[in-house]
């Protein structure tokens, strides 16, 4: 079928926006006065949302039939419904991410920084999209170099440049370990194309293919941090500016689901039976590694940086299911993990405006001292704990659920196990909020309005959700049926 | 001709000789070089492919090509983030970058 | 014959100019090292019939990327810091997955006879800039805009880092 180059532009569509906006902002940067550069913030704000009414408007258009999926840019990329949906999750954790590097003390405004995250945003995009090997690669890279620079973007503190030079060594390293099982996977079949590489597998000796899947997956697991392809994570979690990290630790790891989860269905399903073993096991390291280490943790990012590989193994429980219903769980947890996540962060990033540290003791007497932000730190805590009332509980009943369906029971109960351990440091972060004392309680705590805003989204879009959780997982479900 | 065999032999010798480099270096600088063997021998294995299995369209030039160019780029950034660090640390050896502890 | 000569030549000094590079303790060794090896494998290409990618390999590799890595290291006098790593059990480690792996390539490769010879001659023109060219801006169009963004963004962030402060940190 010969596509118009509208289709072909209407796939990127979101993408194009943000080029646009990167490019604006290069212009605005040069304009704006020395003293006006936090202005900068609501420039890429505003880029962001432009393509996310732009990817809203588009992903209806799917969901409602009116616009049906297909592939575009000679099967580079895929216009479906699942690609819409991964994008409104990168752009609103974009939106989010810029809101609370406004204020934040230790970054100087300027116009690179916001381009690098559009573009990182833009990639990531491209990565939910991508059907063949050369665009997956090219996405993957384009993201990893701009959030690497961002690790490292404080560039005066020894942490932040530490923690950029560790990320891009590892995820270098693990990215050329997955090129290596993509040109072995090219040797195989002679294709490219997720759909044909599919076909073409289904002749080839078992192990051979599992040969190119082992190392096509370390790359795949370093995106989304599971266990034994982690060890870059509590130390750029902890040395990364922190916006940037609450960026890494939702965006980066979505996009990591996203290339995961089509390419494992779309050019691997001949050798389901290999990979879903591998994911099982993965998923149970993954979330009991995360976990144990997450209990000795004192500094704040550090221990949201377990938590999020222990979120990474639910979310890999998901993928192991192998059913609909189980890649529906994963979209449906990965979009609640976003707002969770991004509130833990948020507060932290005020945390360190006003401390200047990010120790779990300084969150002391926070309850008295701020009574607001102790509660929107309490309801993201409980809700990443899955407690019941609040829509985390719902998200990890979908990936057990899952799990339980398609007969991975112990990983169910694996799981279950694994909530609890890990609802024991949630409140022990809560217990310092609400029960320590501190002789700081009397001085107000600062937040600046973007970040109030990230605060009031974020932790309204979980109780909203907690309520509308059936049409969500009605919208994941359809997301999950257009691969 | 020469059989594909050799190709990927040496091809697979460099990677291999490549991820030793990684894990075995400790300068900074010298490990990006071994991840840029590692890519050039990526690239001798996807021409080699190409040449004898899938002649008929270009898909392993090109991708070779993309990779090239992913190549160039992960250099330049790794450097800039070596020289970040340099001026931070006066090292660019990571057994002592270790500020944060993992 | 004479190609079999030449290429059992060119992949003998391919493997120990890698080997080369990574035991070396000089830094400016290791990288010259390196490039004698992505010329040698520039000359693969042009034996497998690929002079294109030959040509760039040796222009921006050879040439440009490790140009930038030779400036880098002499510029933070570098050199020295070398040797293998202090961590003992990483280079066993690291000697026995490289073993591994190239062990357990060999066995597939020996055991699967299919790919000893081409299939087929590529058709002409078929390595020539013209047909990738067209490629390039046809079917592979989106991948090759993105790399314009990529090395935009490598570029900027380069920049940005490495950048000299000035004295008030500004």
């Amino acid at each position: 079928m010969e596509l118009s180059w509208w289709a072909h532009l209407w796939s990127v569509l979101p993408e194009i926006v943000l080029v646009l906006a990167a490019a604006l902002m290069m212009a605005v940067d040069a304009w704006l006065p020395e003293g006006r550069k936090r202005e900068l913030g609501y420039w890429a704000i505003g880029g962001l949302a432009a393509a996310l009414t732009v990817t809203a408007v588009q992903a209806a258009q799917l969901a409602g039939g009116i616009a049906v999926p297909y592939e575009a840019f000679g099967g580079s990329v895929r216009a479906d419904l699942a690609a819409m949906l991964f994008r409104v999750i990168f752009l609103l954790a974009g939106i989010l991410t810029v809101a609370i590097s406004m204020d934040f003390r230790p970054l100087r405004q300027s116009g690179e920084y916001y381009i690098l995250l559009l573009i990182s945003v833009l990639g990531m995009g491209l990565m939910g999209a991508a059907v063949n090997l050369v665009m997956l690669y090219l996405a993957l890279e384009t993201v990893g170099i701009a959030l690497y620079l961002l690790a490292g973007y404080l560039r005066d503190t020894p942490r932040s440049a530490e923690a950029g030079l560790k990320y891009f060594l590892f995820g270098v390293f693990s990215s050329t370990i997955m090129l290596y099982g993509l040109a072995l996977i090219y040797g195989f079949t002679g294709e490219i194309a997720y759909a044909r590489i599919a076909q073409a597998l289904a002749g080839l000796p078992a192990p051979a293919v599992m040969a190119a899947l082992l190392l096509i997956l370390v790359g795949f697991g370093f995106k989304v941090s599971a266990v034994p392809f982690h060890f870059w994570t509590p130390d750029v979690y902890e040395g990364a500016p922190t916006p940037v990290t609450a960026f890494i630790s939702v965006a980066s790891k979505a996009a990591g689901f996203a290339v995961l989860i089509r390419a494992m269905i779309e050019a691997f399903p001949t050798a389901q039976a290999n990979w879903v073993a591998i994911m099982a096991a993965l998923a149970f390291v993954t979330m009991t590694v995360g976990n144990l280490l997450a209990i000795p943790q004192r500094n704040l990012k550090r221990l949201l940086a377990y938590s999020s590989i222990a979120q990474a193994g639910y979310i890999l429980i998901g993928i192991a299911a192998a059913s609909p219903l189980g890649v529906a769980a994963s979209i449906f947890y990965l979009g609640i993990y976003t707002l969770m996540n991004i509130a833990a962060f948020a507060v932290a990033v005020i945390m360190t405006n006003v401390t200047g540290s990010e120790e779990i003791r300084d969150l002391a007497g926070l309850s008295r001292r701020s009574p607001g932000l102790a509660l929107a730190m309490l309801a993201a805590l409980l809700s990443l704990g899955g407690i019941p009332p609040l829509v985390g509980f719902f998200a990890k009943l979908l990936v057990f659920a899952a799990a339980i369906e398609s007969g991975l029971l112990w990983l169910a109960i694996a799981g279950v196990l694994n909530a609890m351990v890990a609802f024991y440091y949630y409140i022990m972060v809560a217990r310092a909020m609400y029960v320590d004392r501190s002789p700081e309680e009397e001085k107000p705590v600062w937040i600046s309005r973007p970040a109030r805003f990230t605060l009031w989204f974020t932790v309204a879009g979980v109780l909203l959700l907690t309520v509308l959780v059936y049409p969500l997982y009605l919208l994941a479900q359809m997301a999950a049926q257009a691969f | 001709m020469v059989p594909l065999t050799w190709y990927l032999l040496v091809a697979t010798a460099l990677f291999c000789i490549g991820v030793y480099g990684v894990l075995a270096r400790r300068n900074a600088i010298a490990i990006l070089m071994a991840i840029e063997l590692m890519l050039n021998a990526v690239n001798l294995s996807l021409v080699a492919f190409w040449r004898y299995l899938h002649p008929t369209a270009t898909t392993g030039q090109v991708f070779a090509l993309f990779v090239l160019v992913v190549a160039a780029a992960e250099a330049a950034a790794g450097l800039a983030l070596i020289i970040s660090i340099y001026r931070n640390r006066e090292t660019v050896d990571v057994e002592n970058i270790d500020l944060l502890k993992g | 014959m004479g190609e079999l000569i030449a290429f059992y030549l060119l992949a003998g000094i391919a493997v120990a100019t890698a080997l080369a590079m990574v035991i070396t303790r000089n830094a400016v060794h290791s990288a010259l090292f390196l490039v004698l090896n992505l010329v040698v494998v520039a000359v693969f290409y042009l034996l497998l019939g690929a002079p294109f990618v030959a040509m760039v390999q040796i222009a921006v590799y050879a040439g440009a990327v490790m140009v930038l890595f030779l400036f880098v290291i002499m510029m933070l006098g570098a050199e020295r810091v070398g040797g293998t790593t202090g961590l003992r059990w990483q280079v066993p480690l690291a000697g026995a997955l490289g073993a591994a792996l190239i062990g357990g390539t060999l066995f597939a490769f020996l055991r699967a006879p299919a790919g000893l010879a081409p299939v087929g001659s590529p058709p002409v023109p078929f390595g020539d800039p013209a047909a990738i060219g067209e490629r390039l801006l046809t079917t592979y169009v989106l991948p090759f805009e993105i790399t314009s963004v990529l090395l935009l963004i490598a570029m900027i962030g380069a920049v940005v880092l490495a950048r000299d402060s000035g004295p008030e940190g500004k």
